[in-house]
C-alpha cells in the first residue's frame, strides 16, 4: 500500500503532529508493502529545515504556502499531488486534519473516515474503528474507493518522536503566489490565553456541571492550585464560559493521562471519559451514585464535593 | 442576508442505562423511548443565529433566518420553538431513512434544497451529530455548492448584506476573519450559546405560521463511501470503590490514608 501523511507545518503543534503520525504508522503501516511519504505544508522560510527532523517516512514533500488557508491548501494538492498513485492519505488528529481529508476525498472521488482509532488494511478495501454514538459505541467501517482518506482520532496511537534519518528523498513546490481567496477579505491572529499542556498533567482535578456557578469553579481551581494540581473541567462548564474553553477535558479537548485524576461534581459522560480513561486512578466525588462516573472510577465518594475537597486540601497540605 | 441554520434532533443518549445500550442484528440500538433533543453543537449554530438576527435589528441590516431538519415528526416541537423564536421559515424534510452514517446522503439533500430555495448566502451547521459523529456533513455541502467552508466557527458578527466577522478556533489559536458570503460556516465549541426560551407571547405571534413539509422522497441521496459493518458498545468500568463515612471530613480522610497517600504530590511549602 503506497500511503501519504499530510501534515500542517503553519502551526505551531507541528512536533505533536509528525510524533502522532509516526506512532500510528509504526502501529499499523509499518509491516508489509507499506512505503509512505509525509507532506509538508509551511509558510515560514525558516522554518524548513526543522521540518525536515519531522518526517516520519523515507521521503516528504515540501509545500510552502502563503498561509493555512482550507481552500488553498486543497488547491495546492490539486496542483502538486496524483492521486492515482496514492491508496491511502493520513492526516492528523486536530481541525485541519479532518477538515482537509473530507474535503481532498470528495474531491478524489475517495473515502473517507474521520476521528479513526484503528486501521486494518484487507486486499482492496480498508478496515477502520471509530467511535459513534458520544464514544459510547465503536463503529466499524469498511471503505472500498481508492484513495482512502482519513484523519486520526485523538489519543488513536502513542506519540513517537521521530528518529533521525541518514537518507531523506525530499521534493520542494513554492505555492505562495497570489491566491485567489477572495471570500476572505481580513483576518487576525488571535492569541489564545495559554496553560500548561494538560494532556502532560501527572495530578488533575476537574471541576463537572455540579459546581453550579462560576464562583465555586474558580474556588475548585483555587485548590488545586494550592495542591498542585492542573485543573480541568468538563463541556458543560466550559460551553457556560466558567473557565476559558483550554481547560475542557475529553474527545473536544485535552486527552490526559495524570497519575491521578480527582473528579468533582462530574457525571461522566463518555465523550469525558475519553479525556481521562487512561488516568491510573480516578477519584468520583458525586452526590448521585447513580452517575455514570461512580462505576468507571476507581474510588468514589457520596457526597457534597465542596466539603469533601476542602478537607482533602487541609488533610494534603498539613 | 438569508441565513439556513440545518440541524438535526437526536436522542439524549446520556440517558441510557448500561442495560440499554443492546445492538440489535441491524446494527440499531433502540432509543425510541428517549425524548429527541437538539444536538449540541446544532444548538449552538440555532443561538449563533438569533444573535446575529439580534444584531441585525441594532444595526438595520435586513437578515432573515430559516431553520431546516430532515426528521420525522418527532422534531416539529422543535420547530415550534424554532417559529415562536422568529424563524421565518421552519422546514421539516419528512423522512424516516437510517441516516445516522449517512453523511453524503444528508449532505446531497441540503445541496439540493438550498439550490432550489436560493438566495441563500449563509448555511450553518453544528460539526457533528452526537449520533453519527460523521463531522463531514457541512464540508461536503460546501464541496458539492463550491462554497468555502470555514469549521469551528465560535463568533459570527454582522457587518452587512453579504459580510461577516467569523472568529473560528484552530488547532494552535484562534483566527478572527471579515469573509464576504455566500459560504458555509460550521460551529464548534462556542461559550455561551445554549439556545434561549421563546416567551408564550412569542408563541402565540407565531401560532398560525405553518411548518413547511417536503418530502425526502422528492431529493435524489447520494451514496456512501464507506460502508458500517460493525457496532461494539464500549463499557467503561473500574472498581467503583465507595468510601463510606459519617461525614465527608471523615469521607476526605479514608480516601486520602487508603488511595491517595503516596500517590499525590506533596508541594514544598
Amino acid at each position: 500500500m503506497i500511503f501519504k501523511g499530510i501534515l500542517n507545518g503553519c502551526a505551531s503543534n507541528i512536533v505533536a503532529q509528525a510524533e502522532e503520525l509516526n506512532g500510528f504508522i509504526r502501529e499499523h503501516l509499518s509491516c508489509g508493502d507499506n512505503v509512505g511519504s509525509t507532506i509538508f505544508f509551511y509558510s515560514k522560510k525558516e522554518e524548513k529545515n526543522a521540518l525536515l527532523g519531522l518526517v516520519p517516512t523515507e521521503s516528504a514533500e515540501l509545500i510552502r504556502v502563503a498561509r493555512y488557508q482550507p481552500e488553498n491548501i486543497l488547491k495546492a494538492l490539486e496542483t502538486v499531488e496524483n492521486a492515482e498513485k496514492a491508496d491511502l492519505y493520513l492526516f492528523p488528529s486536530g481541525f485541519a486534519g479532518s477538515e482537509i481529508a473530507v474535503r481532498w476525498a470528495y474531491r478524489m472521488k475517495g473515502s473517507c473516515l474521520v476521528q479513526v482509532k484503528q486501521i486494518e488494511c484487507s486486499g482492496a478495501q480498508l478496515i477502520a474503528k471509530k467511535t459513534v454514538y458520544a464514544n459510547h459505541v465503536l463503529g466499524t467501517f469498511k471503505l472500498t474507493q481508492k484513495p482512502f482518506c482519513i484523519s486520526l482520532a485523538k489519543g488513536s496511537a502513542d506519540s513517537q518522536a521521530i528518529a533521525v534519518r541518514d537518507k531523506l528523498i525530499v521534493t520542494e513546490h513554492d505555492l505562495t503566489g497570489p491566491q485567489k481567496d477572495q471570500f476572505i477579505k481580513h483576518s487576525k491572529w488571535i492569541p489564545t490565553e495559554t496553560t500548561k499542556d494538560l494532556a502532560a498533567a501527572t495530578f488533575l482535578i476537574i471541576g463537572g456541571r455540579g459546581m453550579h456557578t462560576k464562583e465555586n469553579t474558580q474556588n475548585l481551581k483555587k485548590i488545586a492550585d494550592a495542591l498542585g494540581a492542573d485543573f480541568g473541567v468538563s463541556r458543560p462548564v466550559a460551553m457556560s464560559a466558567w473557565t476559558p474553553m483550554h481547560r475542557m477535558i475529553g474527545v473536544s479537548g485535552a486527552m490526559t493521562n495524570p497519575e491521578v485524576c480527582i473528579v468533582a461534581g462530574v457525571s461522566g459522560a463518555a465523550a469525558f471519559y475519553a479525556g481521562i480513561e487512561k488516568s491510573k486512578t480516578i477519584v468520583a466525588i458525586n452526590t448521585d451514585i447513580r452517575a455514570p462516573i461512580i462505576k468507571a472510577a476507581d474510588v468514589a465518594v457520596i457526597d457534597d464535593y465542596k466539603a469533601v475537597m476542602a478537607e482533602l486540601a487541609k488533610i494534603i497540605l498539613d | 442576508m438569508n441565513i439556513l441554520v440545518c440541524f438535526t434532533t437526536t436522542p439524549e443518549v446520556e440517558m441510557l442505562t448500561d442495560e440499554d445500550w443492546v445492538i440489535d442484528k441491524n446494527l440499531q440500538i433502540d432509543t425510541s423511548f428517549l425524548k429527541p433533543t437538539l444536538d449540541s453543537y446544532d444548538e449552538s449554530a440555532l443561538e449563533i443565529a438569533l444573535k446575529l438576527f439580534d444584531a441585525s435589528e441594532n444595526i438595520k441590516v435586513p437578515l432573515e433566518l430559516n431553520a431546516l431538519t430532515i426528521a420525522g415528526s418527532g422534531a416539529n416541537i422543535i420547530l415550534k420553538t424554532l417559529k415562536a423564536l422568529r424563524f421565518k421559515r421552519v422546514v421539516r424534510i419528512d423522512s424516516h431513512e437510517d441516516l445516522r452514517f449517512r453523511p453524503m446522503a444528508v449532505a446531497s439533500v441540503l445541496t439540493q434544497y438550498v439550490l432550489k430555495h436560493a438566495p441563500l448566502d449563509v448555511l450553518l451547521l453544528g460539526r457533528q451529530t452526537s449520533i453519527g459523529e460523521n463531522t463531514r456533513t457541512h464540508l461536503l455541502v460546501a464541496e458539492m455548492l463550491g462554497w468555502p467552508c470555514i469549521t469551528q466557527a465560535i463568533r459570527i458578527e454582522l457587518v452587512d448584506r453579504n459580510h461577516l466577522v467569523v472568529t473560528h478556533q484552530m488547532d494552535d489559536g484562534r483566527l478572527r476573519q471579515r469573509i464576504q458570503t455566500p459560504c458555509v460556516l460550521s460551529i464548534g465549541d462556542a461559550p455561551n450559546t445554549y439556545m434561549r426560551v421563546p416567551t408564550l407571547k412569542d408563541r402565540l405571534r407565531s401560532g398560525k405560521r405553518p411548518i413547511e413539509i417536503l418530502s425526502i422522497k422528492d431529493f435524489q441521496l447520494s451514496d456512501e463511501t464507506e460502508e458500517l459493518i460493525d457496532l461494539e458498545v464500549i463499557h467503561h468500568r473500574r472498581a467503583g470503590i465507595l468510601i463510606e463515612g459519617k461525614s465527608p471530613e471523615e469521607k476526605a480522610r479514608k480516601l486520602y490514608e487508603g488511595h491517595l497517600k503516596g500517590s499525590v504530590p506533596v508541594q514544598e511549602r
